[in-house]
């Protein structure tokens, strides 16, 4: 059985080979192992801090396989995107040329170096074992980070956003680097990516352009990428969706991949969120139970202080139902019977609109949410 | 002898038909006659004094005064850009360098410019096709020189000129392709017939308002900038010789360049003297239309000279065979009849060393 926790100063020879093995490059994993200790001990730090508001805290999350102790990927969030520096990313406007005289009219779009998602909360860091098969998992790597900012609103700004990898060809190169980054780097992406270590550095007000780019002008290779995501991204694309996230006008300044958005508030974890109370069953007897009650997979989160806890669990429809859950799943996540935990359906239900109710409790943060729980367990 | 005169208002017939022999492509100067007729009224009251600084124009017409044919025209604006704006691209450098990286390339940068604003402005130039081989092109052109000598003060310190920008063979602009057809969404011809024609309300509207990196274009693109039509070439060279240079200004559609200089650098402005005239057989047996060559080139063992009047409204300039002697200027009464001068009346002279070695070939 696999789960999502914090990750540990103890699992550093594990993440420091995931970042190794990553490709390309996750800017919040460094490959200096020294570089690798100190983010694992700002996110220790992170989880444990009292935080009323995001700054430069750094979450780092890795999935365990339970049964081995094995680290099968990892993935964070920044609190804060570039923190004390800019954020960089292309905004991509709509300009109106039309001329009455000439009954012209047609829509331009230009691309503008933008801070504007400056100290927003990032999720970011996404990197799962390639020998690990199955969605879900992805699913439950990529969405316990919601599950996280949905019970941890204070820590995160009321709108996240994840950047996500953009088109390449077959040897790597990416048709919009080729047509933009390369004239003002003059160096191959692959290498720009290594050494730049993120979009907030120093040398991008240096080196990338200061002026807009008019995207017709673009040759037409570079503007078909625009905004799209790798094939490899497809999946990353399609679970973003499902927790919320839409395509805004960002692309990424490198590849022109897309920088989904959500407000929290909207997003699957906080509007379909279920807070139930643990209720003990059986191991065996979870599964009859479960078909009679017509169970669905959950993400199950339990918030305990200091120890985050995010697992995959069936549960039934019901939401008087409680969370009967089997002990190996109560291990997983550290709780015990008559503990309150977070449920949200891993994918949309037909009638989502009965989720909604409890999104504005939340915002109150986890006694609203129990108080919610009431309300729900007396409809 | 053929000149070059000022026009008068009883040239419009002659300048229109001129107009008709120009064929499509060509847009600054089409047989409308409203329009023809609307440029010789402004360039009379500018003579006269009586137009204001931004319409202040002159418009010349050559003409064989054996025949009395008209057969080319050319213009000065004095101040561009005073109405309607003068718009170019300037063409700048950006650097863009990272010591932490080491980054450092460099890219050029278009900027919607009015720079020129307030500069003279060459312009207008038609030689009908049936002249072209007579040599006279550089007479054209260079009798605004000699104007703007004789009439210093009434230009500005600087002056332009634009030329054609490149095009394929297939007549399209790689430019206009890349960078223009996308914003004004008219074609290249009838962007700049409007443009041409004070119709400019359009460009603001319809312009790329933020800077373009023209390293970011085609290649094709890229290449043009600041390049000048084949046919447009003899040109450039000519107002080269005068001294005329590109600074990095092109047009907004084609990317052809302006080239520009200041008045007193003219060479014609700095070289031409004026001296009185002498009426007789001139020191060389050469008859009056030696300057036009009109049978192959000009043999350049024959010394000639551009000679201009001092008058205002009856301007007139040509080739002269001889040159300046003890500080008079030969002439053949024939010739000395065609500029309107007699017998020790003032002409401004420019000998004929650099008139002929920059003569368009």
């Amino acid at each position: 059985m696999l789960f999502v926790r914090p990750g540990r100063l103890s699992d550093l020879d594990a993440l420091e080979q995931m970042a190794r093995a990553a490709r390309p490059v996750l800017h919040s994993l460094p490959h200096d192992r020294h570089a690798l200790e100190a983010r694992i001990a700002l996110s220790e730090d992170s989880f444990r801090a009292e935080v009323d508001f995001p700054g430069e805290e750094f979450y780092l999350f890795v999935l365990e396989d339970a049964s081995s102790g094995k680290l099968l990927g990892t993935s964070s969030i920044v609190a804060a995107a570039g923190y004390a520096e800019p954020f960089y990313v292309f905004r991509n406007d709509a300009l109106i040329h039309a001329s009455r005289e000439l009954h012209v009219n047609r829509k331009i779009h230009a691309l503008t170096m933008s801070h504007e998602l400056t100290g927003k909360s990032r999720l970011a860091g996404f990197y799962l074992d390639p020998s690990v098969p199955g969605d879900a998992r992805a699913h439950l790597l990529s969405r316990a980070r919601m599950m996280y900012v949905a019970a941890n609103r204070r820590r995160f700004t009321s709108e996240v956003f994840s950047l996500l990898l953009g088109v390449t060809d077959e040897a790597g190169t990416s048709p919009f680097w080729e047509a933009v980054g390369r004239k003002f780097f003059a160096r191959d992406f692959a290498e720009v990516e290594k050494i730049s270590g993120g979009r907030s550095r120093t040398f991008i007000a240096e080196v990338m352009p200061s002026y807009p780019l008019y995207v017709p002008l673009l040759p037409e290779a570079a503007q078909r990428v625009l905004g799209e995501p790798n094939g490899k991204s497809l999946l990353a694309y399609d679970i973003h969706l499902e927790e919320g996230f839409e395509p805004d006008r960002f692309v990424d300044i490198f590849d022109a991949g897309p920088v989904l958005t959500a407000q929290v508030d909207r997003s699957a974890c906080v509007r379909s969120n279920e807070t139930r109370v643990i209720r003990e069953v059986a191991e065996g007897a979870s599964e009859a139970e479960m078909e009679a009650a017509g169970a669905t997979t959950y993400l199950v989160a339990n918030n305990r202080a200091g120890e985050f806890r995010c697992a995959l669990a069936e549960l039934p429809v019901a939401r008087d139902a409680q969370a009967p859950l089997a002990s190996s799943v109560r291990s997983l996540l550290g709780a015990v019977a008559g503990d309150a935990v977070r449920c949200v359906p891993l994918h949309r239900q037909p009638d989502d609109e009965t989720a909604t109710t409890d999104a504005r409790a939340d915002l109150d943060g986890e006694t609203a949410a129990l108080r919610a729980t009431h309300t729900g367990v007396r409809r | 002898m053929i000149v070059v005169r000022a026009v008068k208002t009883t040239d419009l017939d002659a300048v229109v038909a001129l107009a008709q022999e120009t064929g499509p492509g060509l847009t600054t100067f089409k047989p409308d006659r409203e329009a023809l007729a609307a440029r010789i009224e402004r360039s009379k009251r500018t003579m006269e004094g009586h137009a204001a600084p931004h319409e202040a124009g002159y418009f010349f017409v050559m003409e064989d005064t054996a025949t009395n044919d008209v057969a080319g025209v050319c213009g000065i604006e004095t101040q561009v850009g005073l109405e309607q704006p003068f718009y170019n691209y300037r063409v700048s450098t950006v650097v863009h360098a990272s010591q932490e990286l080491g980054v450092w390339t460099k890219m050029s940068l278009l900027n919607i410019s009015h720079d020129l604003t307030g500069y003279a402005e060459v312009c207008s130039l038609f030689l009908s096709p049936r002249y072209r081989a007579h040599g006279v092109g550089g007479l054209l052109s260079r009798s605004r020189f000699m104007f703007m000598a004789q009439f210093r003060d009434r230009f500005p310190e600087r002056l332009c000129a634009e030329l054609r920008g490149h095009f394929d063979a297939d007549g399209t602009s790689p430019f206009w392709r890349a960078v223009g057809s996308h914003f004004y969404q008219i074609d290249f011809n009838a962007a700049d017939y409007l443009s041409a024609h004070g119709r400019k309300s359009f460009l603001a509207e319809l312009m790329p308002r933020y800077p373009v990196y023209a390293d970011l274009l085609p290649e094709d693109a890229q290449k043009v900038i600041g390049l000048t039509h084949r046919d447009t070439a003899p040109a450039r060279k000519m107002l080269e010789a005068e001294g005329l240079r590109y600074q990095c200004h092109v047009d907004i559609f084609d990317a052809g360049p302006v080239l520009e200089c200041h008045i007193n650098d003219l060479r014609t402005v700095r070289e031409s003297v004026v001296m009185p005239v002498a009426i007789g057989p001139a020191g060389s047996s050469d008859p009056s239309r030696a300057g036009t060559a009109s049978a192959g080139a000009p043999r350049d063992s024959t010394p000639r000279s551009l000679v201009s009047n001092t008058l205002l409204a009856d301007f007139r300039v040509g080739f002269a065979p001889g040159e300046p002697e003890g500080g008079v200027m030969r002439l053949s009464a024939d010739d000395a009849a065609a500029l309107l001068v007699g017998e020790g009346d003032p002409v401004r002279v420019l000998v004929s060393s650099h008139t002929k070695q920059s003569q368009p070939s």
